[in-house]
C-alpha cells in the first residue's frame, strides 16, 4: 500500500516534527513561565509578538524566515561565512515547524502555569528549593496536563506544517519533502490517488497523537488520585 | 445593530463573477509580461477586461480539469494541453502552436561560475529547476540533461520549484548555484546572468500551445485569441524574446470552428 519513498516521507516527517517539538520545549516553557509570572509593562506586546506565527499566514512567516536567512541579512551572512546552510535543507524544515508551533506550546503552557498557586512555589523556596528545583518539583507536576496538551498540539501542528516549510525548505524529494509537501506534490503532478493515501496517513498520525494524549492524561490522573 | 446586519447581508448579494465580456486566461508563468502587454492592448481596443492567471502549466491544467472557469489556456508544452483535451475541455481543432523558447543556464550575476558545457553543471551543488516531473520548463530541462547523459548524476542536486519563475528567484537570491530557465525569463532579471545557452538543435522541442476552452462561447475569447495569434501578438512576443513557431500563427484554425459556433448562438 505504501511505496518505499512514501514510507521514508512518513518517517522523515515524524523525525523532524519530533525534533522541532523538542527544540521549542525549553524556550517555550521558559517563555510561558515568564508570561505567567511577569505582570509588568510591555507584557501585552511581548505576548502579541510571540503569538504572531499563529495569526500570520504561514507564507508570510516563511517569507520572513527567507529574509532573515538570506546572505544579505546579518544572520544569513554569518551562517554563510561558517559554511552553515539552512535554506533548502532539513534544518529549514525543523526551523519552519519550530517557529509555527512555538505559540501553540507557549499559550497552553502559560495557562497551565498561571493556574499553579504561586504561594506553593513560594513555600518551596522558603523550604530551601532553588528556582529550578521549584519549577521541576512544584510547578511542572501541577501544570503537567496543560504542558502535555501544548506539546502534543505543537507536535501535531509541526506534522501538518506546509506554507512556511515550502518557502524556506523547498519541496525536495528525499531531503525536505514532508507528508504535507508530498500530498501537494502528488496533486500537482496528477497523482491524486497517492495524495489521498498520504492524506489518510496524516489523519491516522494526528489521531494517534491525540489518542495517546487522552490515554496518558487519564492514566496519569488516575495514578495521582491513588 | 439591524443596519449593520443588513449591510453585511447586502455584501453577500453583490455579484462576484465578472461581466460576460471579461476574458480569463490561464497561461504559463514564462508568458506573464508579454501577455500583460497584449492584454492591455486588447483592453484598450475592446473595452473588455482580461484576467490573467499565470503559473506552472501543469498546475493550471489541473485547475481547468477540476472545473476552474477559464476562457483561454496557453500552455508551455503539448503534454499539459493534451491533459485538458483528453478531459474533453478543448477541441483538437482549436489548438494553435504559437511559440517556442530557448533553455538557458543562469547563475547569480555576481558569481564567477563558468559553464562551457552542460558537464560543468556537475561542479555545482544546487541547481534550481521547475519541477522536472510535471512543469514544462522542468520537463524540457530534464529531457535535455537525459539526452546529454547527465540526469542521473545531476538529479540529486536539483532543487525542484513550483514553476520556472520560482527557479529564477532561487538563483537570484543565491540559494541555488544555478538554474535552468527560459531565455525570456533570464532577460527579465538583472540579478542573474546567462552562463550557458542550450543550442536549439540539442535541446528538446519547446512548443507553447494556445487554445480556447470549448465551454467559452463569448466572442471576446476569440477576439483575444486572434490578437495573440496575429501580428500584434507576434510582435510583442518577439520583442520579449520568444521564438515564433513557423506556420502556427498564419494557419491558425481558430477561425472556422468558432465562426460556426458563433453562428449557432
Amino acid at each position: 500500500m505504501l511505496r518505499g519513498d512514501e514510507a521514508e516521507v512518513v518517517l522523515f516527517t515524524l523525525e523532524v516534527a519530533a525534533l522541532a517539538t523538542l527544540l521549542i520545549l525549553p524556550p517555550g516553557l521558559a517563555a510561558a513561565l515568564a508570561l505567567a509570572r511577569y505582570r509588568g509593562p510591555g507584557q501585552g506586546a511581548i505576548e502579541t509578538v510571540l503569538s504572531l506565527p499563529l495569526i500570520l499566514p504561514p507564507t508570510a512567516v516563511g517569507l520572513v524566515l527567507l529574509e532573515v536567512l538570506s546572505r544579505n541579512a546579518p544572520l544569513g551572512s554569518w551562517l554563510a561565512g561558517r559554511g552553515v546552510e539552512i535554506v533548502f535543507t532539513w534544518k529549514a524544515v525543523v526551523l519552519a515547524m519550530a517557529v509555527m508551533s512555538f505559540p501553540l506550546l507557549v499559550r497552553s503552557a502559560r495557562t497551565a502555569f498561571e493556574e499553579v498557586d504561586s504561594r506553593l512555589v513560594g513555600l518551596a523556596r522558603t523550604l530551601g528549593c532553588g528556582p529550578a528545583a521549584a519549577f521541576f518539583r512544584v510547578t511542572l507536576p501541577l501544570a503537567w496536563r496543560g504542558v502535555l496538551a501544548g506539546t502534543v498540539l505543537a507536535f501535531a501542528r509541526a506534522l501538518g506544517e506546509f506554507g512556511a516549510t515550502v518557502m524556506v525548505a523547498g519541496n525536495i524529494p528525499g531531503r525536505t519533502r514532508t507528508l504535507a509537501l508530498a500530498i501537494f506534490h502528488d496533486n500537482q503532478v496528477g497523482r491524486d490517488d497517492r495524495a489521498a493515501v498520504l492524506a489518510g496517513i496524516t489523519a491516522l498520525l494526528a489521531f494517534a497523537a491525540l489518542w495517546t494524549t487522552e490515554l496518558l492524561t487519564r492514566r496519569l490522573a488516575r495514578r495521582a488520585e491513588e | 445593530m439591524r443596519a449593520l446586519l443588513l449591510a453585511l447581508l447586502s455584501l453577500l448579494s453583490v455579484p462576484r463573477t465578472g461581466s460576460t465580456d471579461d476574458v480569463t486566461v490561464f497561461a504559463a508563468a514564462s508568458l506573464a509580461e508579454a501577455l500583460e502587454e497584449v492584454a492591455r492592448g486588447y483592453e484598450q481596443a475592446s473595452g473588455n477586461k482580461v484576467i490573467l492567471n499565470v503559473g506552472g502549466s501543469n498546475d493550471l491544467a489541473r485547475q481547468i480539469v477540476a472545473g476552474a472557469a477559464a476562457d483561454l489556456f496557453f500552455s508551455a508544452d503539448r503534454a499539459q494541453m493534451d491533459l485538458v483535451e483528453t478531459a474533453g475541455l478543448v477541441r483538437p481543432a482549436d489548438r494553435v502552436e504559437l511559440l517556442s523558447n530557448v533553455l538557458v543556464v543562469v547563475v547569480p550575476a555576481a558569481a564567477a561560475t563558468r559553464i562551457a558545457s552542460p558537464r560543468d553543471l556537475t561542479h555545482l551543488r544546487r541547481i534550481a529547476v521547475a519541477d522536472p516531473e510535471a512543469v514544462p520548463a522542468g520537463v524540457y530541462a530534464r529531457s535535455y540533461l537525459e539526452t546529454a547523459g547527465l540526469w542521473a548524476v545531476l538529479q540529486p542536486r536539483v532543487i525542484p520549484t513550483l514553476n520556472v519563475r520560482a527557479a529564477l528567484a532561487a538563483v537570484e537570491s543565491g540559494n541555488a548555484d544555478a538554474g535552468i530557465v527560459y531565455r525570456t525569463d533570464a532577460a527579465l532579471s538583472r540579478r542573474v546572468r546567462i552562463a550557458f545557452t542550450v543550442p536549439r538543435e540539442q535541446g528538446p522541442k519547446i512548443v507553447y500551445v494556445l487554445a480556447p476552452l470549448a465551454s467559452s462561447r463569448k466572442p471576446a475569447t476569440i477576439e483575444l485569441a486572434r490578437r495573440l495569434a496575429g501580428p500584434e501578438g507576434r510582435s510583442v512576443f518577439e520583442k520579449h524574446g520568444f521564438v515564433i513557431e513557423p506556420g502556427g500563427a498564419a494557419s491558425h484554425p481558430l477561425e472556422p470552428p468558432l465562426a460556426s459556433s458563433a453562428a449557432a448562438k
